[in-house]
């Protein structure tokens, strides 16, 4: 009996001293992130390829499907941004009145909506008004796919830089892609055979060699905010002076705020007599007659400099946060709105000791006066517009009244409402509403109202303030929001006939659609 | 009428001594191991607990230096309830953890002042913030710094 006890003692204590002992690897500091050896073929762009190896990723990203939920200033309910009239679908609360106005002439008049799931980019670009589908062409570079799609890849080892300056409706049928199984996937931001983190984007691989920047030799926490950067970037089209016409660049070699932008638009336009680039416009607008720029979506250069990108907190961090499903941590392939979820874990990450409520009234504290001062910014900019297309017509009415300096008067006039454009056009394309930078935000757009300030005085000045009365009250009326516009309603001269500021555009010839999404609807 | 010296009565004893210091001794040697970062992270669930420690000032100091009471008496029916909690937490394969609850944020914060009595001695620093970490918030597993740097998938 003595020697039973002493047998379990013994037998229970080397039970124990096995578990502890079990234990005794101490954790690496190291960090590795898993690396796959897949079947999946190197040049794959198609999303189920990897749907059987990935199951979790494949399921969460999935999730992108969904388009019904709003917060309180964004969502994924692609409602037109400048249509604060209508309800959802068509309309919401915060959206902003000028828009069409203030891009009138330019492709963003006809049709600009909030964005939505990765998993929607290629149905949303197929039914975009943007591109012309009245005709063949859609009258855009094929460089409008750059973000859309990992096909990018095959056309551009098949094109080269022939690519981009080709009509952007020559890829839109379906022999040509696969709308649903080939938009913005996998192979965006992998590499099929590893998995490792990888760009696709010829314009941020031409910025890395830009700047003396190796992929290979990134942290793995740059890569989580630079596979995003490969899109969620202001960009233009090389002129075809200075280099392949309509190749995608990210003008980022002065900085990436709205002044060192704007620098860098002062040249890489068409090359003059004597070889010197001028500046860089994108359109000239159809009211004031100013070689404007578009900015476009610059979350990387707003984000990078601000309270979480300077800390070096990356895209990822928030947007694909570490979430457990089936007992594995995986990251959130769900790219979406932070604040859609009550709980906002993915801040709770971090930020441990705060509510929920707490952080999302922080959020929104930051996203109401930003708001707010963008709508402020874009009134001056059309005041602005509007006191340069009067002094223009003045001038040319009064060619003696007039300001001994007004030429060049009238060239800082205008250079001014193009830089007062594009600072308010960097808050407004910017899809965090001030959150990601809420200081530059604010500071962007007070410096965008000054310039078209001093647009208006400028101007004014040059009609030694003949145009003043005719500015003077409320731009509401003195230029009324135009809420709706399409390439269909421009065909329709009584509609242009609705605002002063559309009697201005040239109408379109009638023309039937050709193309619905993939499909051609007329031949002609 | 004396007993023979090898009683079974005094067999029994000593074996039961030795056998008591042997329990003892693992028991001793189990609680010191099992308060310690190589055995909190045999859980995956615990990697960045562990990386973090790891790369802390508090790196030399064991897990539960912090996340246990230093007193015995205390300190035995809170590990065995705190394991028996994460046990089944791990086992039920839940969200990621969101920081500690209440019980644990005074037990460790008991053991902030545990060690740094001193350095506070003439200072109302308990005064203002009910935690310590409140101030030194990067001591609570370094929180703030971005996540690439704590954590990775599959852990």
């Amino acid at each position: 009996m003595t020697s039973k006890i002493f047998k379990s003692t013994v037998l229970l204590g080397l039970g124990l001293s096995l578990t502890l002992v079990g234990g005794c690897n101490d954790v690496s500091t190291e960090l590795k992130a898993p690396v796959y050896s897949t079947s999946i073929k190197e040049d794959s762009t198609r999303i189920s390829d990897f749907k059987k190896d990935f199951p979790l990723q494949y399921a969460s990203y999935m999730k992108n499907n969904e388009s019904e939920v709003m917060t309180e200033y964004k969502g994924s309910v692609n409602f037109r941004k400048n249509d604060n009239v209508n309800p959802l679908p068509k309309g919401w609360k915060h959206a902003q009145p000028y828009l069409k106005n203030l891009w009138l002439g330019y492709p963003f008049m006809y049709e600009y909506n909030e964005a939505r799931g990765h998993t929607y980019a290629n149905k949303d670009f197929l039914e975009i008004d943007r591109i012309n589908r009245y005709a063949e062409k859609g009258g855009l570079p094929a460089t409008c796919w750059n973000c859309k799609t990992p096909k990018m890849m095959t056309w551009i080892a098949e094109y080269g830089d022939s690519f981009w300056s080709k009509d952007v409706n020559l890829f839109r049928t379906r022999d040509a892609i696969d709308e649903k199984d080939e938009t913005i996937g996998c192979a965006n931001c992998h590499d099929p055979k590893t998995m490792e983190l990888r760009p696709y984007s010829e314009p941020l691989k031409d910025w890395l060699k830009r700047s003396g920047k190796d992929w290979n030799t990134l942290s793995r926490n740059e890569k989580r905010s630079l596979v995003c950067a490969q899109c969620h970037v202001e960009y233009y089209f090389t002129h075809k002076d200075n280099g392949p016409a309509a190749r995608p660049v990210f003008p980022w070699d002065k900085g990436f705020g709205p002044e060192d932008i704007y620098q860098y638009y002062t040249e890489h336009g068409a090359r003059d007599a004597s070889g010197k680039q001028t500046p860089f416009f994108d359109w000239v607008h159809a009211a004031s007659g100013v070689k404007m720029i578009k900015m476009q979506h610059p979350e990387y250069e707003t984000f990078v400099d601000g309270p979480h990108g300077a800390a070096g907190v990356s895209c990822a961090d928030c947007h694909m946060p570490y979430q457990r499903v089936d007992g594995k941590k995986v990251s959130s392939h769900w790219m979406t709105s932070p604040l859609k979820d009550p709980e906002l874990r993915a801040c709770r990450q971090c930020h441990a000791d705060k509510t929920a409520d707490f952080l999302r009234e922080r959020v929104l504290y930051i996203q109401n006066r930003s708001f707010a001062q963008l709508l402020k910014a874009q009134e001056a900019s059309v005041r602005a517009h509007e006191a340069v297309r009067l002094a223009n017509e003045y001038i040319a009415s009064h060619p003696d009244a007039l300001n001994a300096e007004y030429e060049k008067l009238m060239a800082q006039a205008r250079d001014l409402v193009r830089k007062g454009q594009i600072f308010w056009d960097y808050v407004s394309a910017e899809n965090s509403v001030g959150f990601h930078n809420p200081t530059k935000t604010l500071d962007t757009l007070m410096s965008s109202y000054e310039f078209s300030q001093q647009a208006v005085e400028l101007a004014e000045q040059a009609t030694n303030y003949a145009i003043s009365p005719a500015l003077a009250g409320d731009i509401k009326t003195i230029v009324p929001p135009i809420l709706e516009h399409s390439r269909k309603l421009q065909q329709d001269p009584a509609h242009l006939q609705t605002n002063p500021w559309l009697k201005l555009l040239p109408v379109l010839p009638p023309a039937d659609q050709v193309w619905k999404e993939q499909e051609k609807v007329a031949a002609r | 009428m004396e007993k023979p010296r090898s009683s079974p009565f005094l067999k029994i004893f000593l074996c039961g001594l030795l056998g008591g210091f042997v329990i003892f001794a693992i028991a001793a040697y189990a609680m010191t191991v099992s308060d310690s970062r190589p055995f909190c992270t045999t859980c995956h669930l615990m990697t960045e607990a562990g990386v973090t420690h790891k790369l802390s000032t508090h790196a030399d100091l064991s897990c539960n230096e912090c996340h246990a009471p230093h007193n015995l008496l205390a300190k035995i029916p809170f590990k065995a309830k705190e394991a028996i909690r994460d046990v089944v937490y791990n086992v039920q394969g839940a969200d990621l953890p969101l920081g500690p609850n209440s019980v644990t944020r005074e037990v460790v914060n008991a053991n902030c002042i545990a060690c740094h009595a001193r350095t506070n001695v003439d200072v109302a620093s308990m005064n203002v913030k009910p935690y310590c970490v409140d101030c030194h918030r990067n001591v609570a597993h370094m929180r703030h710094k971005p996540v690439s740097t704590r954590m990775v998938a599959y852990d």
